[in-house]
């Protein structure tokens, strides 16, 4: 078998004098789906961060298709250039339509010309299935449809991972569902995915392996099924008998 | 004027102390009619009046008249070089670079800490006299390359008009306070605007041009339209060095004539009906960027 396509070595970061990360290592091979569970806290979202340099990290190393990343931080442009990001917040840009969104990057950053952008970007929103929310502006737009676009603007870069920062947790309840199905699709498509998700029903679907993190260390790895149905796990246990009811 | 045009706020939430009789309705009403509009409109008729019948006035009114252009020239000059330093000067107090971020800070504070008039004689009588003699040092030393008469050799501070050295000055320090307006608006566009972009593959500059600044701009665009009315009073500062806008023409009128009351009645006028059709200008701008 090949190298992983993200490695991640004996990561550490801290924030002052929190360590947010203790020494955390793993790998996502290329099409898996790993899902990162844990407490509020536990630094499930800084790890995420740093695997595209919107955090820095003070010890340690992460490959991303072969770009190393480490505390020097090189490297950062040309890894984001290959992981798409999708936040919490959506972080869509209220200024520009829905069309514009999808095709700033496209145009300014993939150097495509207008017409090549568009039809990408035309394409996506069938596939998130909002065709007609084409020339809105964010705020017209439900928190779930917001988050369809977002993850179709990171989709028109081309990305060989995409990374979730809890792409639900903002939503109401009856708009998760429609962003989850999205993800879905993508997963069944072999896109390489780095999901930090608090959706169990998600993570038994479509997860190829579910970390469980706690106080900025894995504490326990394994497929869905070992991690939900038989958690071997004192604080893993813990946690799922919070959060599943 | 925008936040006094409505007047006192007159909600009516009836008590037992609500004037329930008809006339007590009517000066309820009385007390919420803008007054100060009513006076002000009063004081512009009389005064029209008088600068078109009463010769003393109509001599005032005719002298201020012919600064008119040189305050819009050093307003508009000014306020447009004003925009410039501070957008870049704002942007230096976001940077992460030390060195451009110290350099915009010292920029920043040392216009704050000194009174505009007085950073206009030192751009006058300092700046200029000193920019002049360092380039005809440079001029001589680059006489092998040059030759003896170029113009850095040439160049005299007394070549550099007093309009231009204040207008400068003034675009100067007010691009010292449009910096923070900048910064204020850049910080206030949250940090998830930025990380998007970056995570698009977006380049610092690029995030900003496109992303950050333009939602940046719009949300500051009220303290940018009051900053320009404050240049247009401020720019009747620079007749204290002699140049000729409409300040200094009414003061060589009063000096000559001793028409007091007429020159700077007419001056005020003048300056009041200029920033009432600004401030009208300013904010029919904001109401088509708010929309656009």
């Amino acid at each position: 078998m090949s190298a992983p396509f993200i490695q991640i070595e004996n990561v550490h970061k801290h924030f002052g004098s929190t360590h947010a990360l203790r020494g955390v290592s793993t790998y996502v091979n290329k099409g898996e789906v790993l899902v990162v569970i844990g407490p509020s806290g536990c630094g499930k979202s800084t790890l995420l961060r740093s695997i595209n340099g919107l955090e820095t990290i003070d010890a340690g190393k992460i490959i991303v298709d072969n770009n190393v990343i480490d505390a020097k931080h090189k490297n950062i442009n040309a890894v984001r250039a290959e992981v798409g990001m999708v936040f919490q917040q959506f972080n869509l840009f209220p200024h520009l339509t829905v069309l514009e969104n999808l095709t700033l990057a496209q145009i300014k950053v993939r150097k495509r010309d207008k017409k090549s952008s568009q039809d990408i970007a035309h394409d996506l929103l069938k596939k998130v299935r909002i065709p007609e929310k084409i020339s809105m502006y964010p705020g017209q737009l439900s928190g779930g449809q917001q988050q369809r676009v977002a993850i179709a603007r990171a989709l028109a870069m081309n990305p060989k991972v995409m990374l979730f920062d809890e792409p639900t947790s903002a939503l109401d309840p009856e708009m998760i569902n429609e962003v989850l199905d999205v993800m879905l699709d993508l997963a069944r498509e072999g896109m390489t995915m780095l999901v930090v998700s608090h959706e169990m029903g998600f993570a038994r679907n479509a997860a190829s392996r579910v970390v469980f993190m706690d106080a900025g260390a894995i504490v326990a790895e394994g497929t869905p099924h070992e991690m939900f149905d038989n958690p071997t796990n004192e604080r893993m246990k813990q946690f799922l008998s919070k959060i599943l009811h | 004027m925008g936040r006094f045009a409505s007047g006192p706020k007159a909600t009516y939430i009836p008590t037992d102390e609500t004037p329930q009789t008809a006339q007590g309705r009517a000066i309820d009403r009385l007390s919420t009619l803008p007054w100060w509009l009513i006076i002000l409109l009063l004081l512009g008729v009389f005064l029209v009046h008088q600068l078109s019948s009463n010769e003393p006035y109509v001599t005032a009114f005719n002298r201020v008249v012919n600064g008119i252009g040189t305050t819009l020239l050093v307003t508009g000059v000014g306020y447009t070089l004003a925009i410039c330093f501070g957008l870049v000067a704002g942007l230096g107090r976001v940077s992460k670079n030390i060195l451009i971020f110290n350099a915009a800070t010292l920029y920043v504070q040392v216009i704050r800490g000194v009174p505009i008039l007085v950073q206009m004689l030192y751009w006058s009588f300092v700046i200029v006299p000193l920019g002049a003699t360092a380039l005809n040092a440079l001029g001589a030393w680059l006489a092998p390359v040059l030759g003896d008469a170029s113009f850095l050799v040439k160049i005299q501070s007394r070549d550099i008009d007093f309009m231009w050295r204040v207008t400068f000055a003034l675009a100067f320090a007010y691009g010292g306070f449009e910096a923070e307006t900048f910064r204020a608006g850049i910080e206030s566009i949250g940090k998830g605007q930025m990380e998007a972009a970056r995570s698009l593959g977006m380049s610092y500059p690029q995030a900003m041009l496109y992303i950050i600044l333009p939602q940046a701009i719009r949300r500051v665009l009220p303290p940018l339209g009051n900053d320009l009315i404050s240049m247009l009073k401020d720019s009747s500062l620079v007749s204290a060095l002699g140049v000729r806008e409409m300040t200094q023409e009414a003061r060589l009128l009063a000096a000559a004539n001793f028409r007091y009351i007429e020159t700077y009645s007419s001056l005020a006028f003048m300056y009041l009906s200029l920033t009432l059709i600004l401030s009208l200008f300013v904010r029919g701008i904001e109401n088509r960027w708010k929309q656009g």
